[in-house]
Formats: structure tokens, sequence, C-alpha cells
């Protein structure tokens, strides 16, 4: 059973109630989120406080995320599970596992818990125009 | 980074932070000691490691506190062997390199967290930890464990475990936000907020089952759920009519043109067991609002309640109306069977069409039909299937339904003098390019001849009269080496939206158009191309008359005032610069169709070669026919008359392509 998920998820928790309750984020909970997520973090707040974040919902309910990141480029980040289309998450995550998260993924869930996501509604088949592009680039 | 952001927050704390790290390791090393201050330093007992990312985490006991953050619940906790999860960094796991049963002091300042449905709290932010070694012997394993390199489990996080950040109280959805932009409404069935504010029961959705159970007194209460997969209009004539009034014949008398166009809107509409049902609907004034409805409603779904059957038709007695419902058969969507649950294996193309339609009306003075217009085109709707005009040609059978897109070259309205222009039948040719583009056996361009019962719209009527327009044809009728557009063909003006475009090429014609020469095969009433040689001339139908150069009225009057001028009365000016006009037959030899006499009415204003010859003719009134015959005359662009074998003769007019 893994400790990381829990204790990450429990921090996002309190970011979020910390906020929600005073719209300030303590600073030990900033360091936690440094100890955590490592070199991750302040690249993540600063996407958040750019309001980098996107959440995109067509008509039946399904989300997604993008985040445009520092380079201008679009990341695309799915709600139902950790995935980004950013290389670092290839690298770090995916064939490392030297983090849950990327900066994108954990802007994400920053932007949640801050409020701070731009919310836009979509159609249908322009969702799957995004998830299949993102396709296209990788194959 | 973003002046005063959390991020610029978050790099100075870092960096206090990274420095307070670096000099209290130095003091460590230097001092060579323990720091003296023993207030919050945890003390704790490695009992396991594992990796998980970065991160090493290592099961503790806690083997005692110092006495000043001593507390009751502490106390409690000491003595039952209190377990902890431990946190290291990377860098702070390899300074230490851990092992079991190694005690490590954890100096402030560190965190707690407790995890919401853990017992276990976790320390994090241990970045200024120390291993104290105990003995003189562990300094010596010490030195040889630092030479053995210790192998430590790594946990794989899995990807699918996403963080939930709400409580399991909240909704699952934040408050919009003010920087949300206009949100789309759910597309299912939310018919229980869009009934019909008589109608109090469920929707149904067969159209037979309310039909029988409430027979033809009309039912108010019941609410069906259709499908629109066609919307037309039809010519509201007595017949439909159910009953008689007074003395008015059954027949359809012709409307004078005065009167507003008497057609009803009318939607053909299928349920989900497959059943069709032609609904009018309410009569317009003008058919400027049809092309609205059409776009607006076609292929939505809609509710109807308090319909009255107006009759049950059947096959043989309606044949445009089941050519229709023919060419949406076989459904898209395998319809429901009464009683059987939803069978999608089902094979629809074995099914038989329907043989009978009921066809209902509303009752006067209320509207029963909600079409939910915002929602998606319904998964049962069946566009028409757009076909270039080669393929509609070489379908076999007779009464078939097809849908075309293509350019209008020439019209030509039936010369019944009696019939008011609205009510006449008109005659287009037509082409696209599947015809233009082919060789030979094909033609190129194609006769559709619109019936009175096809309704045009005033828009229709004008930009076909107007000039060279693209126009789609929906639901045309083909049989017997002709499309017709009659009842419920609908013609338009913009490109289908949404269509089956089966290999139809829906773009503009490129290059100029040509017609198939005249040859052996042509046949009258067609448009065709001919050259040849003047070989006579009937003098006897040659004049000309001065036409009006501002708008080419050919009736021009004597101004009252000076009758040496001319009166253009449409204008309402005085014609200073008349256009004259000429016309005459000659008789052409036409290498194409050499065996007969080619006679055409030629016009002066296109023919420039010819009307040289005219003038001469005319204005010398001397002339020698030998000038006149052997010429050329070019590539004209007739309308055929006549076709006869005997005498073998082709009438020909001179015409004008849009």
């Amino acid at each position: 059973n893994s400790t990381l998920p829990a204790v990450a998820e429990e921090l996002l928790r309190e970011i979020r109630k910390a906020f929600q309750e005073r719209s300030h984020v303590p600073d030990d909970l900033l360091l936690g989120l440094k100890f955590i997520f490592g070199p991750s973090a302040v690249p993540a707040l600063d996407l958040v406080d750019q309001r980098s974040v996107t959440r995109l919902r067509s008509p039946s309910g399904r989300t997604l995320y993008q985040v445009l990141g520092s380079s201008g480029k679009l990341y695309t980040c799915y709600s139902s599970c950790h995935f980004c289309t950013c290389p670092a998450f290839g690298f770090s995550v995916l064939q490392k596992s030297e983090s849950l998260l990327c900066k994108h993924i954990l802007a994400v869930y920053l932007s949640q818990a801050m409020g701070a996501c731009q919310e836009l509604s979509v159609s249908e088949e322009q969702l799957t125009n995004i998830l299949l592009a993102e396709e296209e680039d990788e194959g | 980074l973003c002046r005063g952001g959390l991020a610029e927050r978050l790099c100075r704390l870092q960096n206090r932070e990274r420095s307070a790290i670096s000099f209290w390791r130095h003091q460590c090393i230097s001092d060579d000691k323990t720091p003296s201050d023993k207030s919050g330093v945890l003390i704790v007992k490695i009992l396991e490691i594992f990796e998980e990312c970065t991160i090493q985490v290592a099961i503790c006991q806690q083997l005692e506190q110092s006495p000043v953050t001593l507390s009751p619940e502490d106390a409690v906790i000491n003595a039952e062997e209190p377990i902890l999860k431990v946190l290291f960094t990377r860098e702070t796991a390899a300074h230490l390199k851990s092992r079991p049963q190694d005690v490590i002091h954890i100096y402030p300042p560190w965190q707690k967290l407790l995890l919401q449905n853990a017992d276990v709290p976790v320390i994090m932010n241990t970045y200024f930890s120390q291993k104290v070694l105990l003995s003189e012997h562990s300094e010596a394993r010490e030195k040889t464990y630092g030479l053995t390199k210790m192998l430590i489990r790594k946990n794989i996080i899995s990807l699918a475990q996403t963080f939930r950040l709400d409580d399991l109280d909240d909704k699952l959805h934040q408050e919009p936000s003010d920087n949300q932009v206009a949100c789309v409404s759910q597309i299912h069935n939310n018919s229980d907020s869009k009934q019909h504010p008589l109608a109090l029961n469920a929707v149904n959705d067969s159209l037979l089952e309310m039909v029988e159970s409430q027979g033809a007194v009309g039912w108010r209460e019941v609410q069906v759920r259709v499908v629109i997969q066609r919307v037309y209009c039809l010519p509201a004539r007595e017949g439909y009519r159910s009953h008689t009034q007074g003395n008015k014949p059954l027949c359809a008398t012709p409307v004078t043109n005065s009167d507003p166009p008497n057609v009803r809107l009318c939607l053909l509409v299928q349920d989900a067991y497959g059943m069709f049902s032609e609904v009018q609907l309410q009569s317009l004034s003008s058919t400027d609002d049809f092309e609205q409805y059409c776009r607006r409603w076609e292929g939505k779904s809609c509710c109807l309640a308090g319909m009255k059957i107006l009759q049950r038709t059947t096959r043989g007695r309606a044949l445009g109306l089941f050519s229709l419902i023919d060419s949406l058969w076989p459904p898209v969507v395998p319809p429901k069977v009464p009683g059987q649950s939803q069978d999608s294996e089902m094979m629809t193309t074995n099914l038989p069409p329907p043989s009978f339609c009921y066809i209902l009306t509303v009752q006067s003075g209320e509207i029963h039909v909600e079409v939910d217009e915002e929602e998606q085109i319904s998964n049962l709707y069946q566009p028409p299937a757009v076909h270039g005009l080669k393929e509609i040609l070489r379908v076999d059978g007779c009464n078939k339904r097809c849908s075309f897109w293509a350019q209008v070259l020439y019209r030509r309205l039936q010369t019944k003098h009696n019939v008011p222009i609205d009510q006449r039948d008109i005659l287009l040719f037509v082409t696209d390019s599947t015809l233009q583009n082919m060789g030979h056996g094909i033609p190129k361009v194609v006769a559709v001849s619109v019936s009175a019962s096809c309704v045009l719209s005033k828009e229709i009527r004008e930009a076909l009269s107007a000039g060279s327009r693209l126009v789609f044809f929906k639901d045309a009728l083909w049989g017997n080496g002709r499309i017709i557009c009659v009842e419920r063909t609908v013609l338009l003006l913009q490109k289908p939206l949404l269509c089956l475009a089966a290999g139809a090429d829906l773009s503009e014609l490129t290059g100029p158009v040509r017609l198939d020469e005249l040859d052996s095969t042509t046949q009258a009433n067609s448009v065709c191309a001919l050259r040849g040689t003047v070989v006579g001339v009937n003098e006897s139908t040659a004049f000309s008359w001065p036409t009006c150069d501002r708008c080419g009225n050919g009736k021009l009057e004597l101004c009252p005032q000076d009758r040496e001028l001319l009166y253009c009365n449409q204008c309402s000016e005085v014609v200073t610069t008349p256009v004259l006009k000429m016309q005459l037959e000659v008789f052409l030899s036409c290498p194409s169709r050499s065996q007969s006499t080619v006679k055409v009415k030629v016009w002066h204003e296109i023919s420039i070669a010819l009307f040289v010859l005219l003038t001469t003719l005319l204005f010398l009134q001397t002339y020698e026919v030998q000038s006149v015959l052997g010429k050329e005359v070019g590539l004209l662009n007739c309308y055929v008359h006549s076709v006869t074998s005997h005498p073998n003769c082709v009438v020909l007019e001179e015409i004008v392509l849009l």
C-alpha cells in the first residue's frame, strides 16, 4: 500500500481548506509542497499565479484540463487519472517513476484547491479532437 | 515569476530553508556533536524503509520525545510504541544512509500530517535529521554497511490513483466562477421540464399506440415523442380537409396570384418503433419562413400532443408520400419491437417498409408541437443522401427519392397562359461536376421538371429567374429517365448542413459549362450546343425591334410629347439610345446531325457574326443570298423546341444560359 499519494492528497486538501477559510495559504503548507513535490512545486505555483489552467467540460459531463506551459505550449491533463502530455511527465513519472506528478498536473490540483481554474464549455467533438490531437503528436 | 504570487513566496521560503539546512549540517559536522537544544526533537527508530518516487518512507517507532513537547496524547501514544511514517527527501536519505534499526534524531522544524483514513501520522520536512550512533560497535558496523549497498523496495505508484480534494459531503463540482463561459445544457431526455402545460402524463414513444387507443376523436392528455425526419410545405388542397365546406368542389382549384400562397407546413415524423406519420401544421402566410423551419427543426426530436387524425393512408393511395418514406427505410437505428427489450444485434435490412401511414393535423387554434430546438440532432434522424447527378441517372427503378446539389443553367416556364405564373410547371436544366467532366454516353445537362405541386419559396423563385444559382434539390423524384420535383420536394439555396454526401461533390463548377452537342439522340425540350453553316434564311421571320438599354424592356412606346422619341414605362424614362434586337430564323447544316434540317431562331445580341449579316439584309433591303450562305455559325447554346422525323427537322431557339 502506498503512502505518498495519501500524503500528497492530504496536503492538497489542507491547502484547499486553508484557502477556503482564510483565502491564504500558510508558509508551512507551501514548504510541504516543496518537500513532497520537489522541483515541481515552484513552477506549479507559478502556473497557478498565471491562471494557466483551464477545465474543459463537454455536455456529457466529460472533463479535461489544459495547461498553458511557460513555453506557450498547451498541455493536456486528464481528469480520470494522472496523465499529462508534457515530456517531463513521460520522463520523470512514467519512465523513471521519480515524481508523482509533473508541474502541470500539480498546477491543476492547486488551481482546483484555490478556485483558480478557468472554465470552458466545449462540444463533444471539440473534446474528442483535443484528445485525438494528442495521439497524433505522439504517433 | 509573478510579483507577490505564491511561486515567489515559496521561492523565498525555500531559499531561507536551504540556507538553514546547510548551516545546520555544517554545524553538525564541524561540532561533531548533536546540537544542544533538544526541544522538539523527534527520536525514531527505523523499522522498515521503502521508496516512493524520490521520497524515502521509513516506518519508525517513536522512542521518546523531548519533555517540552510532551503532551497528554503523546504520553499515551508513547506507551503503546507509537508508529510513525517518516518521510525523507532523496538528498536527506542519501545523507543519512539509514537502515532498519537505526536511530534518527529529527530536529525541528518538522511537520506532522494526519491522514484521513490512517492511524499512523506522517512526519514531513525532515531536512534536519541526523543519525545517532549508539555505541562503538555501531560506528564500525556503520563503516562496513557503508560499503555494501542496501536494496530498498520501491513502490510504484499507480497513475489511476487521483486526488479528491473536496470532502465527501461537498458537491463534486465547484460553484461556477466568474470567468465561466456559457454553459451548454444537457442533451439527454429532460422531457419532464419541457412538457406541454396541458400534458400531465409521461411522454410516450409509440404513434400507433396513441392512435389505436384514442381513436379518431383526438387526444389531449398524452404526448408522443418523435423525430422530425423532414420538413416541407404542401399546397393546401380541399381534398385534405376532413369535411367539405358548402358547395366547394373537392378538386384543387388554382389560386390567383394575388392571394397569399395557400401552403401548409408539414412534418414527416418517425417514432422509436419505426412508424411514420405526416403532421400537417398551420398554414404559412409566406414561404419565406419555411427555410428557417427546415433548418431549425429537421433532425430534432419533438413532442406531439392533441393531434387529430385526418386519415390513414396506404402505399397504393399516396405514392408520393411513400416514396419519401421508402427513402428513409431502413432506419439508422433498429426500431424497437413492442414487448421486447432493445436488441442492438437485430438486422434492419430485412424489415419491410411500412405499408400505411397516419396523417395527423393539429386541433384548430392550438399548437401542439414542442420541438427541442436546443437539443442535438436525434440519432434516429436520416439526413438526405446527396449524390452526384451521374449516380442518380444510373439508379434503377422508378419513384425513387434523390437529393443533389446542382447548378441551374436555364429555366423555361410552361406556356399555358390561363394558369398563373406561380402555378405553372417549370423546366430547369441543371448540371454538376459529375456530369460536366464525363465523357461520352453521359449527358452533360439534365432536365428537372418542377411541377406546380412542389412548393417553391419566393426566394427560390427569384433566384431561379435572376441568375445561375447552385440549388440543393432535396427529395426530388427520379423515374423513367426523368427527375421531377413534386410534393415534398424542397429546393433550398443553402448547402445542406447535414447530409450523407456519398461521394457527392458539393464544390462549385470550375470552368465554363458545356452542353451536349446536337446529334441524333437529341430530344425535344432539351438544351444543346450546335455549330454549322448557314444554308438558308427564313426571311419572313426576320424582324427587329428597339429595346430599352437600361432594363431590356422590349415593349417601348412612342413618347407622348415627342413622337420621334421612345419611352420605356418600366424605367419611366425616355430611351435615348435604344438597343436594337433582331430575330431571324436560319437554316443550318450541322455536321453532328447531318441528316436533319436544322432551323434555329437566332438573336442578334448573342451572335455578333450574324448581326452583321442581318444588318446587311434588313437595312440594305437588297442582298445576295450567296453572301449569307456558307457562313459558319459558332457554338450556339439552344433550346430544342421540337424534333420530328418526317420531315427530319429540328427546331431550336438560341438561348442565354443563366
